[in-house]
């Protein structure tokens, strides 16, 4: 028994150990960024591991527009994820569970959706925007983002909800629920961890769209990405301003990663249902 | 099951599956179409008489089959694609795995592992461009340091893919890596313990256990990030700009100087009909190779 | 977000004095007369790229709104960004904006597709303009590019953007017994003596060699076109274009640092402030950087006219300038806006407030003091860039205004890179763009 415990002690140091060494490997070019954006100017592309840290690239970012557009990016990406949630996962499941004959053509064509570059709709939809009125509005970013992330949320939850057994929902079904109490009462507490998982992916992609932000926005509506891209000018590139935005971009999507963390963790009623 | 309650499920998931239909065909029809007709026009703003041009339909697509930098961009992208989706399937199943452990610590790590995809591209782009820079790199100054220097790699057309392929998986290996993490939380307890109790080695675990309630994911991973490597701008645009000479120009790139940079809009949509239906025709070998299964107890 | 134009408070803190310099070139009787303010309740869109002109404008923007009642909303994104913008917006005709920057390299789709407005009438109306704003005194070279087909002017240009050459490093070159090159021969001479002393390289330019290559391959004798802009054949696979091909991608592989072809304009910069690279035939904006107070070689820098090839000097000078969309619904608005933004009076001060000496404008050029700040280092700046715009008037930069010249271009790019890359030879390549670029001319519907 000892034995048996001790391996699996030194098994779980290993992993840790490993997971850590590779993590730093992975963040170093981050970490480059990061702390290139408390080095000043004519310091900037410095090795020395000792230099005077300064603020002051964070503080220029503050006059300007970028803090504005750090809210519209959140503003549009929440939105956007939350939508997508909402229609997207019920689509999901019912293309799981429901075994119709045109199933699997309907999931194709919804993930064609997806596969058009960015210039074959930029065009329609500056269009189309130009008439509606909804350029340069963070409503109009919302919208397509919540377009081009259907297609994710219905596949990737479909292949999650697949993964659970048909043998809990009926068990519920006999019990009187309907479809979609069913649902509710089992398959998506048992599918969390995909869930919040999709949630995530939602807004990381919604968060860092640069194509159609440039294209639909002009002054009142600009994202993060844009804004970054603003920093690139003619005499030459704010390098501080550009890695302290790049930084703070970062730290809302970890910030709210770390904090559903425990929704990515096996749910704790998988399993526990045979009942 | 009472009579009638077959048809009140079909109901309900008509009802769950309506929605999302009637955004995606009320956002895309209009484009789709939009793409098709003027891809058969030579449509650019500057001669307005142009978008209704419909003497030679096919002559954006006669152009492009016959264009060698379209065809060279063609055999860059697929390439490009292979790579970066071996690569990075392989490496977030394999960290997948790794941070499988129930752990707190791990729960921590997990989220750092995020950090490259949450950057925005543009910001991974340039990043890259500063480690691709050998005058400015620490990566290049650290081969030198230790006795291996290297030359500039974007600039030669031998290493400049596999160079942005490597930035490129770095950046998007956090995908597969949420995704497949996620599934292999889902696989129930009990076979995996009955495993254990049997005395399998982490091998059969992996391939008997664990495998069929992730294959169906990891198919969706491949899908999507094969996709998403249609699409590889940004670094690309900061990188290498499509060169040395053509070297790292992917059709996409291709497509995007000819619509955006010449305005040539009916020339670009062609050639995005033509990307769309090849990944199509891609998409519908792998899912049907990768098939969805529903499991059964 | 226009920071300016919102804020009543910093209005009413300006001085009536700043109002009283700029009443005087409004035609009009002045508020004080008993006038209306000229454009009251008027809101303009001025849009333009982040330069430092379209910068330094900013912080006198509030006195045009103060004298003239006007509101302006001002963006300056960022180049790129502000093009494709631009583009689309244009091309579908929108009123979104009233004043525009008419970005040199699309001036001739721009100018060509009708999308900017003739500005003659403007000009010649007394009403509008008055006469001391003087629209001859703008350096032919800087007001060609916006002519349109009937000789009719669409953009007032604010900056004269030319190339010249300059050295970061000097001393290594009089150590060697040098000078600066004036010549090609010249320069391949200093470079293979110069190359690599002191850890620095030799030569780099902008990758964009579409721009920065021409001056080479005009001086050995070729050009972009067979006459532009009324013979659009392509000349890119004459032997004076390969010898000029694979003369300046020899300069670039031999001397240039290690991974030159991913080098944007910030790069060289950068490199060259730093010390990392000696010599560059780069813009005049980006040149007199070098003697900014953060550049480490501030003391030993100098400059000279771009060197001359067997055939001649062929320096490029772009311009931009102030258009009005044809969309807009506020012409004469957005004329006053840019006869002000473009006045002697307003570009004098923005030299002596904030030191823009990249004028078009030869009366400034022309003042003393102008030729003192351009002193460095003992050489006379303001001297090489008045030769430059004179060199230029002679018309070799023509080419970059016709509409199909975008995808030539590119063509261009993509040769020298093969040849520098060792991919292809210089007549490999450079046969390789000419078939290119008679098909993309030929696509543009022009038949060459």
């Amino acid at each position: 028994m000892n034995r048996h415990r001790r391996r699996a002690q030194a098994h779980r140091l290993a992993v840790h150990a490993s997971a850590f060494i590779l993590l730093v490997l992975v963040l170093a070019p981050a970490l480059w960024m990061a702390q290139m954006s408390f080095r000043t100017n004519d310091d900037i592309m410095g090795t020395a591991f000792l230099f005077a840290p300064t603020l002051d690239n964070y503080r220029a970012l503050w006059t300007g527009s970028f803090p504005a557009s750090f809210v519209h990016s959140l503003e549009a990406s929440a939105a956007a994820t939350v939508a997508s949630l909402l229609l997207g996962v019920p689509a999901a499941y019912s293309l799981a569970r429901w075994r119709f004959r045109a199933s699997a053509r309907v999931a194709l064509w919804i993930l064609v959706t997806r596969m058009a570059p960015p210039i074959a709709f930029t065009i329609p939809f500056f269009l189309a925007y130009s008439y509606l009125g909804l350029i340069d509005t963070v409503t109009g970013l919302a919208i397509v983002y919540l377009t081009f992330n259907l297609a994710l949320v219905i596949w990737t939850m479909r292949s999650f909800f697949e993964a659970v057994p048909r043998s809990l929902e009926e068990a519920a079904w006999i019990d009187g629920c309907g479809v979609w109490g069913g649902f509710l009462r089992v398959t998506l507490p048992v599918s969390m961890p995909g869930l919040a998982a999709t949630a995530i992916l939602c807004f990381i992609l919604s968060w860092n769209d640069f194509f159609f932000a440039l294209i639909l926005t002009r002054t009142r509506a600009t994202t993060a990405p844009v804004a970054i891209v603003n920093f690139m000018q003619y005499e030459g590139w704010e390098w501080g301003k550009i890695a302290a935005a790049g930084t703070l971009v970062m730290l809302p999507v970890l910030a709210f990663t770390f904090l559903v963390r425990s929704y990515l963790v096996r749910g704790i009623m998988a399993g526990g249902l045979k009942e | 099951m009472p009579v009638g309650w077959a048809a009140g499920q079909r109901r309900a998931f008509l009802l769950g599956l309506t929605p999302s239909l009637a955004v995606l065909a009320l956002m895309t029809l209009g484009p789709a179409i939009y793409l098709l007709i003027t891809g058969l026009t030579p449509l650019t703003p500057v001669h307005p008489a142009t978008a209704l041009d419909f003497s030679a339909p096919l002559q954006n697509y006669r152009a492009a089959l016959s264009s060698a930098e379209f065809l060279n961009s063609v055999r860059v992208q697929a390439e490009l694609s292979l790579i970066t989706v071996v690569l990075q399937l392989a490496a977030g199943l394999g960290l997948a795995l790794l941070l499988n452990l129930p752990s707190r610590f791990l729960e921590v790590l997990r989220t750092g592992f995020l950090v490259p995809m949450v950057l925005p591209p543009i910001v991974v782009a340039v990043i890259w461009k500063v480690l691709y820079t050998p005058d400015i790199s620490p990566m290049h100054r650290l081969l030198a340091w230790i006795g291996m220097p290297v030359h500039s790699l974007i600039t030669n057309a031998g290493t400049a893919l596999w160079a942005i392929a490597v930035a490129d998986t770095w950046e998007w290996v956090p995908f597969t890596l949420l995704m497949v993490l996620a599934a292999l939380q889902m696989v129930p307890k009990e076979p995996e313990e009955a495993a254990r109790i049997d005395g399998v080695n982490a091998l059969q675990l992996f391939w008997h256990v664990r495998l069929p309630y992730i294959q169906s994911t990891l198919v969706v991973v491949a899908l999507f990030r094969l996709i998403d490597s249609i699409k590889a701008f940004p670094l690309i645009y900061v990188l290498t700009d499509g060169g040395p000479g053509g070297a790292t120009e992917v059709t996409n790139y291709y497509a995007f100087v000819q619509t955006f940079n010449f305005s040539y809009w009916g020339y670009g949509s062609a050639i995005a009909t033509l990307m769309i239906a090849g990944v199509f025709l891609l998409s519908w070998a792998i899912s049907r190779l990768g098939g969805s299964r529903t499991i059964h107890e | 977000m226009a920071a300016f134009g919102r804020g009543i408070d910093r209005r009413r803190l300006l001085s009536a004095g700043a109002a009283g310099t700029i009443l005087p070139l409004l035609p009009g009787k002045a508020p004080a007369q008993g006038g209306k303010k000229q454009l009251d309740g008027v809101e303009l869109n001025v849009a333009c790229w982040s330069a430092p002109y379209p910068k330094f404008l900013a912080a006198y923007i509030p006195e045009f709104e103060q004298a003239t009642g006007a509101k302006v909303n001002y963006e300056t994104p960022s180049f790129p960004i502000y093009n494709q913008r631009m583009d689309i917006e244009l091309s579908t005709r929108s009123a979104a904006h009233d004043v525009i920057n008419v970005t040199f390299i699309y001036c001739g789709r721009w100018i060509g597709a009708g999308w900017v407005t003739p500005l003659d009438d403007f000009i010649k109306d007394p009403k509008k303009t008055p006469p001391d704003w003087d629209a001859g005194d703008f350096v032919p070279g800087t007001t060609a590019p916006f002519k349109d087909k009937d000789g009719r002017l669409n953009a007032v240009p604010w900056i004269a953007d030319s190339q010249m050459a300059g050295a970061a490093r000097y001393d290594l070159i009089q150590q060697a017994g040098l000078k600066l090159p004036d010549s090609f021969d010249d320069m391949a001479k200093m470079l293979k003596t110069v190359n690599r002393k002191d850890g620095v390289a030799g030569f780099a330019v902008e990758n964009h060699y579409g721009w920065t290559f021409i001056p080479f391959l005009q001086g050995f004798g070729g050009d972009v076109f067979r006459k532009a802009p009324t013979d659009l054949m392509p000349t890119l696979d004459t032997p004076e274009a390969i010898e000029a091909a694979d003369f300046f991608s020899g300069m670039l592989r031999d001397y240039g640092p290690d991974g030159v072809l991913s080098y944007t304009y910030d790069q060289v910069v950068q490199s060259l402030k730093q010390g990392r690279i000696n010599y560059s035939t780069s813009n005049e904006t980006f040149m007199v950087q070098l003697a900014a107070p953060d550049s480490k070689v501030a003391k030993t820098c100098a400059f000279s006219l771009m060197p001359a090839g067997p055939k001649g000097r062929f320096p490029n000078v772009a311009s931009h300038g102030w258009g009005i969309p044809a969309g807009s619904t506020k012409k004469e608005a957005a004329w006053a806006f840019i006869q002000w933004a473009t006045s002697k009076d307003l570009l004098l001060r923005m030299f002596r407030d904030k030191g823009y000496s990249s004028v078009a404008r030869r009366s400034i050029i022309e003042l003393p003091e102008f030729r003192r700040k351009l002193t460095i280092n003992g050489f006379d700046v303001a001297q090489i860039y008045l030769d430059t715009l004179v060199l230029a008037a002679k018309g070799n930069t023509v080419y970059r205004t016709v509409p199909p010249y975008p995808p030539v271009d590119r063509e261009i790019d993509i040769a020298i890179q093969s040849v520098v890359s060792k991919q292809k030879s210089a007549k490999e390549a450079m046969t390789q763009a000419q078939a290119n670029a008679i098909a993309q001319v030929k696509r543009a519907g022009i038949n060459p």
